[in-house]
């Protein structure tokens, strides 16, 4: 759980940072996804990976949770919470607000079934136009919607996500505690706001066409 | 004072339980919560009505017998006691309370509120223990400890195995007590030679009793 949870947290972070160049300019955005084609042994390599990682989160998730029911077969019929935080109560909850958000982004961004609209347009350089596509898709209220609640299911996940995974592999001590209990709301934290800067940015004509 | 009680009755191991109402008078500020409890089963007794049965022991938050959930919380409202240590000052007069035992499928009710809690016994017949015989008691300072070093370890021998960990814990997972018990005699000199085995041994008999999984709650 710690490890694919930790190799996805890596991922979405450099998809973060990747796509901060749409406040470069079409050039950038669109020469950063062109170089990203033209190793396609690399993008394969990443995209297959990154799916079994999902998978396997996925997998682990699943069994994880029905042992957990199994635990406690006649619940409380009141319940009180003193510790436990909102966001890891709810994993499996944000987990699947997660999954099912990037099936739609996959359809929508990357496999263009939602939108075809810009699908094959290329811009003046002759590259894939990324920057058109999603200077298209943010103007529309609907699709920021989506994509800004999708973006707090993914901010409430790695809140718990980062924190409680290295705590798994055992880093615990006294002198970093601190910095590790920390990691979690900061990188959820800059993620999400790296993610939804580049969404607003679009809609309220900050970056356009 | 006087209280409504919504307590858990269940005959017997595998019987279905259920809520069933009942009102406490004439309660003194001062009881305790089991003294509330003795009162209300001296009631029922007179009746000819079966008492609710709950566990205890020491009444004085000590052995880790007295096991409710109370309001939804082990041992009640307050932090760092057993349900025995639990005073009724701490309700408003005429509160609704609901009273229910420990839930996981490690811990099968036994009756009412009384629950089977031998896995934790099993969990330390695993590898909570020293194997080598320590002989008898050494002078003073042979065996230096620094004083961060005991105190850290007498923090977790303060576990007294209640099993309101279980009771509290979103997946029943007894991992707080394995931790408990596996870093006070890691800490220690005598306890140190043997603690990844230990460790390993009493994870496995964790699992193995059906507790659920840390979900490093926070």
């Amino acid at each position: 759980m710690a490890l694919s949870g930790l190799g996805l947290v890596i991922y979405v972070i450099f998809h973060m940072l990747g796509n901060l160049q749409v406040f470069e300019g079409s050039h950038a955005l669109n020469g950063y996804a062109a170089s990203l084609r033209d190793m396609p042994i690399l993008l394969w390599t990443a995209r297959i990976g990154l799916l079994s990682l999902a998978a396997l989160h996925i997998v682990l998730a699943i069994q994880l949770t029905f042992r957990n029911r199994r635990a406690r077969p006649v619940a409380y019929a009141v319940r009180e919470y003193r510790q436990a935080s909102f966001a890891s109560r709810t994993m499996a909850a944000s987990g699947l607000v997660l999954l099912l958000f990037i099936i739609f982004h996959l359809l929508h961004l990357t496999a263009d079934v939602i939108d075809p609209f810009s699908a094959d347009r290329l811009d003046a350089e002759g590259h894939r136009d990324v920057y058109g596509k999603i200077v298209h898709a943010f103007q529309n209220p609907f699709i920021v919607a989506l994509y800004v609640a999708g973006q707090l299911g993914l901010g409430l996940h790695l809140t718990h996500a980062v924190t409680s995974s290295l705590q798994t592999l055992g880093l615990e001590h006294a002198a970093f505690n601190r910095l590790f209990n920390a990691a979690g709301p900061t990188v959820a934290l800059l993620v999400v706001l790296g993610n939804v800067a580049i969404i607003l940015a679009v809609f309220f004509g900050i970056v356009r066409g | 004072m006087k209280f409504t009680l919504n307590i858990w009755r269940q005959k017997g191991p595998g019987e279905k339980g259920r809520f069933v109402t009942y009102e406490a008078g004439d309660v003194s500020s001062g009881m305790s919560f089991l003294e509330m409890l003795d009162s209300v089963n001296q009631g029922l007794i007179a009746k000819g009505e079966e008492p609710v049965a709950f566990e205890q022991d020491c009444r004085e938050g000590i052995c880790g017998s007295c096991s409710l959930v109370i309001n939804g919380i082990p041992h009640g409202p307050d932090r760092g006691i057993t349900t025995c240590q639990l005073y009724m000052r701490r309700f408003p007069d005429g509160a609704v309370i609901r009273i229910e035992p420990w839930r996981a499928r490690a811990f099968p009710i036994i009756k009412d509120l009384v629950v089977d809690r031998r896995a934790l016994d099993r969990v330390m017949q695993a590898g909570g223990y020293i194997s080598v015989n320590t002989g008898g008691a050494v002078d003073g300072n042979v065996l230096l400890v620094s004083k961060d070093q005991a105190e850290t370890a007498m923090d977790a021998a303060s576990c007294i195995g209640c099993g309101a960990c279980v009771a509290a814990c979103k997946n029943a997972s007894a991992m707080l007590f394995v931790a408990a018990k596996v870093s006070h005699l890691a800490l220690l000199p005598q306890g140190k030679p043997e603690r990844t085995r230990r460790v390993r041994a009493m994870l496995e008999a964790m699992d193995r009793e059906g507790f659920g999984s840390c979900g490093n709650h926070r």
